[in-house]
């Protein structure tokens, strides 16, 4: 990955002299898919409905309810008491409030 | 050879696809010997005359094949030996002779792919022999992209050119474009037959549609895999249920369908049909499923607006490392965590084709935090002396306070106004913005609508 | 176009591949991947709508090249083309492919050299016949024949592109952005901020002087060029003497003039027809004089196509290369020519990747701005995929990728500020969606604000010069009845607006989404 990121170059290396290493550094790129990205041939062709992950979903979750009930969860949480963000959240506000009343 | 013709008579005895598909799969890395002895088993001078006899003369073996139809066979036979001579010299395996490259190698397999194709046209091959053309296919594409990387690396691109200018693709791509064109023989072969159901070539078509799909995807041009959805939907009355198709076959058919609605930012549809390749996946196929939640997820965080689950992720560490910061963020209503958490992802979000669309995950932290100082602002009176009600006249200094702490970095009151129009406009919050008092009035029902507040 | 009845990917259908040929004109596409091939459909569609009034053959009009290359083909030659393929005309030793070469030769020919419209087409004889005539020539005179035979059947080719100035000559970007005003008593935009950083350069300072290269080390850059010139020129000489060249290589041309008009190809280019490499540079440093001179947009572009040929078929690929798709580029986008613009940006965009140097930096910039542009999302993609860890650190990048993630996250706010400080060109490519834009801010803003605010903050978020124009541009679009005065200004009723720029905003898109631009 491009992430193992590479020194940066001095700034304003760009004369052609300098420029070769910077060229090997950091044209690595995000770049294309890698041939491993494809979505692979499966072993075999065909395969009954107790192998399929709809199945396998039903079978962990023995307490019943649809497959998809525990997999996803709401986008928001409430429990804005006890995190540092929210404590610190609820300081900012009283500063906002504090300077309206001056 | 005769091994070989030996288990194409048994295959061919039993109506056996697969089977028969076997025996014209060039599987170097598992069947390395079995290969080398079907090559060295044959020369150059007598092979066409050997062949002919197997299939033609030699009557001790008389399937219950027309001598036409034998005749299919044979050519097949013989242009898969040759095939197979270059595969195993390009894979460095043949003793004796010659280096080949992989363009020989693509070309030797397109004449055997055009061979089979012939065997269905003009030899009166019948639909049970169909996953023949997929092995065809499906080497061929794979030698095209090798013929492809082997020119690429060599800086052989002796393209003949009386264009313009160079077309870059083209010249990275010749082989693989040009697989796509042969592909594109198989899937009208298929699509084409007027036959009755039962004995009809159309069993074959996901076949040919789903490695269409994995070249198009190569070639970037979702657009022509899109034509092939469009040619598919409208000859869909004569086709077979596709629930009656092997769910390999399903599964990676949906997969592409929906990662095709994704790019086109049809995320409903997207989710449609993810969903059903993720539900009917085989359960120990972890890298497809891993893929197919790839995108999954984010559709599923603009549609729904919900996040996997930490039980959902638990059996894929790479979508843990993808996905989980990013969703931590998102809930927390962190828009600082949220953009370190893209910023750090980003190669792997955009080379997934992910990015653009994980980036809209930032309007779901933004409306957390937002209503986290709605929540933070308390209940006041009631009207009349009613029950007590939230304050939903909040200053937009309180917002601008929020956004600030929270993006970690300064920001105007005139962007922050902005910010909170677009939560309006989105349907994200509910309520408007007084510009000239310097306050938002939320809704008294809903101000945060799907949220419980 | 319907997938049953195109031909295999890949493949030019022969009549699409004429209208190419006739037209040489590529609309911007919006297509979803990449490859040449890919791209019939819009070229289709321009040749099947053809009523365009034919101009005065002789002196060729000051339009603009854009417009002029949407030109189809006269009645005349559409019947040409029909008679050709008429049964009773066919020919039994002359296939259709061979035809429809010819055909495309004949008319690409008439039309390059601006006699489309006075040649006698009801007179002209039919491809096969031209095909025979050409075997027989063939046979007849084996080298030489090719040539005259082109000699004698064409008159030669006329300044396709005179030296009219364009119309659009003057610079509507330039002008209006540099000058302040012109309702400058209610202007209150006097001494903001974004106003003296806002500025574009000039072409021609651009030419002479891309971003980062003064003139002396250009000259440098020349001079090396030049040392491998001559390099190259004794290579020439040894490897061309004793046999021709094989027929798969590049070419290596001969000819010596400096301009040449463009035609384009339809088979293996004669060496004499082609320029090599030394004398391309001095035509780049004519064609750059001659800009700057006359800015005559329609012979710059033909001259600088016919440039790019002759690099192509001699499958020249160095810095040299690099500039002039620049340079081309570069002229495409100030005079709004985004088809030629995004021919040389597909160019640049290889040529760097195979690690040509050049400006990069700008190039990818302007690259990422251009698919805003045309909303082409999965091109965005790449063109993020394509930047690498310092390319991000780049001010021009940077701001490119600034001005995405506000689009994208609908931050007018900061969008408008991006659009008052653009590095290099790139306001030319805002330009050109940054009404669209400012209809979506304002559907938004409808649909938030309750009951009003001052046109000034419209004028102030939005980005407009002054609040006059700020109200113009509502009243453009019907919105006069939401200006309302009061006391000491002019109040806007946002929350009154309903749906009216949400429906011009879609309106906006949606027509970008149908051609690539608007």
């Amino acid at each position: 990955m491009a992430s193992t990121s590479t020194p940066k170059p001095d700034e304003k290396s760009s004369t052609p002299a300098d420029s070769k290493p910077e060229q090997a550094q950091n044209t690595k790129t995000a770049g294309a898919l890698e041939e491993d990205d494809e979505f692979e041939d499966f072993p075999v062709e065909d395969w009954p409905a107790e192998e399929t992950e709809a199945a396998n979903q039903q079978g962990n979750n023995a307490s019943g309810g649809t497959a998809a009930d525990h997999l996803w969860e709401e986008s928001w949480d409430d429990d804005d008491t006890s995190d540092d963000f929210s404590a610190q959240l609820r300081e900012e506000l009283k500063k906002v409030d504090a300077a309206k009343r001056r | 050879m005769d091994s070989l013709i030996k288990e194409f008579r048994a295959a061919y005895a039993g109506q056996l696809g697969n089977d028969l598909a076997k025996t014209l799969t060039p599987d170097v890395p598992n069947n390395a010997a079995q290969l080398m002895f079907v090559w060295e088993s044959g020369n150059a001078q007598s092979i066409k005359d050997d062949l002919k006899f197997l299939f033609v003369r030699d009557k001790s073996a008389r399937l219950n094949m027309s001598s036409d139809e034998a005749v299919g066979w044979q050519e097949i036979y013989y242009s898969y030996w040759k095939a197979l001579g270059e595969v195993l010299a390009a894979e460095g395996l043949r003793k004796s002779r010659v280096k080949t490259s992989w363009t020989s190698v693509y070309e030797a397999w397109k004449e055997l792919t055009s061979q089979i194709i012939r065997g269905y046209t003009n030899h009166e091959f019948e639909n049970w022999t169909i996953p023949c053309l997929y092995v065809a296919g499906k080497y061929m594409r794979l030698y095209a992209m090798r013929a492809d990387a082997e020119r690429g690396s060599n800086g052989d691109d002796m393209v003949t050119n009386f264009q313009d200018d160079f077309d870059p693709e083209t010249e990275k791509h010749k082989s693989l474009e040009d697989c796509a064109r042969q592909l594109n023989r198989i899937f009208n072969l298929c699509l084409s037959d007027r036959a009755p159901l039962s004995e009809s070539r159309k069993w074959g078509i996901y076949y040919a549609i789903n490695l269409l799909f994995k070249t198009y995807f190569k070639l970037n041009s979702a657009a022509l895999s899109k034509n092939v959805l469009r040619v598919l939907s409208a000859g869909r009355g004569d086709m077979p249920d596709f629930e009656s198709f092997p769910k390999s076959q399903q599964v990676t058919f949906k997969y592409y369908e929906g990662v095709l609605a994704f790019l086109e930012e049809n995320y409903e549809e997207a989710e449609k049909h993810l969903t059903l390749a993720w539900l009917l996946c085989h359960k120990g196929a972890t890298r497809n499923m891993e893929l197919i939640l790839t995108y999954l997820i984010p559709c599923h965080l603009l549609t729904t607006h919900t996040l996997p689950s930490a039980k959902l992720l638990a059996p894929f560490p790479r979508l843990q490392a993808l996905f989980l910061k990013l969703a931590t963020a998102i809930k927390k209503g962190d828009l600082r965590g949220f953009h370190q958490a893209l910023q750090e992802g980003e190669d792997e979000f955009v080379k997934r084709r992910i990015y653009l669309t994980l980036e809209r995950g930032r309007d779901i932290a933004l409306r957390n935090l937002l209503r986290k100082v709605f929540i933070a602002g308390g209940f006041i009176e009631g009207a009349e002396g009613g029950a007590q009600v939230r304050r939903t006249r909040i200053p937009v200094a309180e917002f601008a306070a929020a956004i600030r702490m929270s993006g970690g970095q300064d920001i105007d009151t005139d962007e922050v106004e902005c910010l909170l129009a677009n939560m309006i406009y989105k349907n994200l919050m509910k309520g408007y913005i007084a510009h000239e008092r310097g306050f938002v009035v939320l809704s008294k029902n809903g101000a945060f609508p799907g949220t419980g507040v | 176009m319907s997938w049953a009845s195109a031909t295999p990917p890949g493949t030019q259908p022969g009549y699409v591949s004429y209208a190419h040929a006739a037209t040489a004109y590529t609309p911007v596409p919006v297509r979803q991947g990449f490859g040449q091939p890919y791209t019939l459909q819009p070229q289709y569609a321009a040749y099947a709508n053809t009523t365009n009034p034919p101009p005065a053959p002789a002196a060729p009009p000051a339009e603009p090249q854009q417009q002029q290359q949407k030109i189809d083909w006269p009645d005349k030659v559409r019947s040409y083309v029909q008679r050709s393929f008429e049964s009773k005309n066919m020919l039994p030793d002359v296939s259709r492919e061979e035809m429809e070469a010819k055909l495309k030769e004949t008319i690409s020919h008439a039309k390059d050299a601006g006699i489309m419209y006075t040649t006698d087409w009801d007179g002209m004889p039919l491809p096969q016949m031209l095909v025979r005539t050409h075997r027989a020539a063939l046979l007849e005179a084996q080298q030489r024949a090719t040539t005259q035979m082109l000699a004698a059947s064409w008159p030669s080719p006329a300044s396709a592109a005179a030296s009219t100035e364009p119309a659009r000559a003057t610079n509507h970007h330039n002008s209006k952005k540099r000058k302040s005003s012109d309702f400058s008593e209610s202007d209150p935009s006097t001494g903001n901020p974004w106003r003296s950083n806002k500025k574009l350069l000039s072409l021609s300072d651009r030419i002479s002087q891309p971003p980062g290269l003064d003139s002396k080390s250009l000259k440098q850059a020349e001079k090396a060029e030049n040392r491998k010139q001559r390099f190259n020129t004794a290579e020439y000489k040894t490897y061309r003497s004793p046999s021709p060249p094989p027929p798969t290589g590049p070419i290596l041309g001969t000819c010596t003039n400096l301009e040449k008009n463009y035609l384009r190809l339809t088979a293996p280019p004669k060496p004499s027809l082609v320029r090599p490499e030394h004398i391309l540079h001095q035509t780049l440093d004519l064609l750059k004089k001659k800009w700057r001179k006359e800015n005559n947009y329609n012979y710059i572009c033909d001259q600088f196509k016919s440039l790019r040929q002759d690099l192509t078929v001699q499958r020249i690929k160095n810095e040299f290369t690099v500039s002039v798709y620049e340079i081309h580029a570069r002229i495409a986008l100030e005079k709004g020519d985004l088809g030629e613009y995004n021919q040389c940006q597909t160019q640049l965009r290889a040529l760097y990747a195979s690690g040509i140097k050049g400006n990069a930096v700008e190039f990818k910039a302007y690259r990422i701005l251009y698919f805003i542009h045309t909303a082409n999302r999965t091109a965005l993609n790449d063109a993020i995929a394509d930047l690498t860890t310092a390319d991000k650190e780049e001010r021009a990048i940077k701001h490119a990728l600034e001005v995405r993630s506000a689009l994208a996250l609908g931050n007018y706010h900061r969008f408008f500020q991006l659009y008052l400080d653009v590095p290099n060109m790139g306001a030319y490519l805002m330009d050109m969606f940054v009404k669209r834009e400012r209809l979506a801010a304002l559907a938004n803003m409808c649909k938030a604000y309750k009951p009003d605010f001052k046109l000034r903050f419209i004028t102030e978020e939005l980005a407009f010069e002054s609040d006059a124009e700020a109200a113009q541009f509502i009243i453009d679009h019907n919105g006069q009845h939401l200006l309302v005065e009061r006391e000491d200004s002019i109040v806007f009723m946002a929350g009154n607006a309903k749906q009216l720029f949400e429906t011009a905003r879609a309106d906006a898109y949606r027509r970008v989404d149908l051609k690539g631009q608007i």
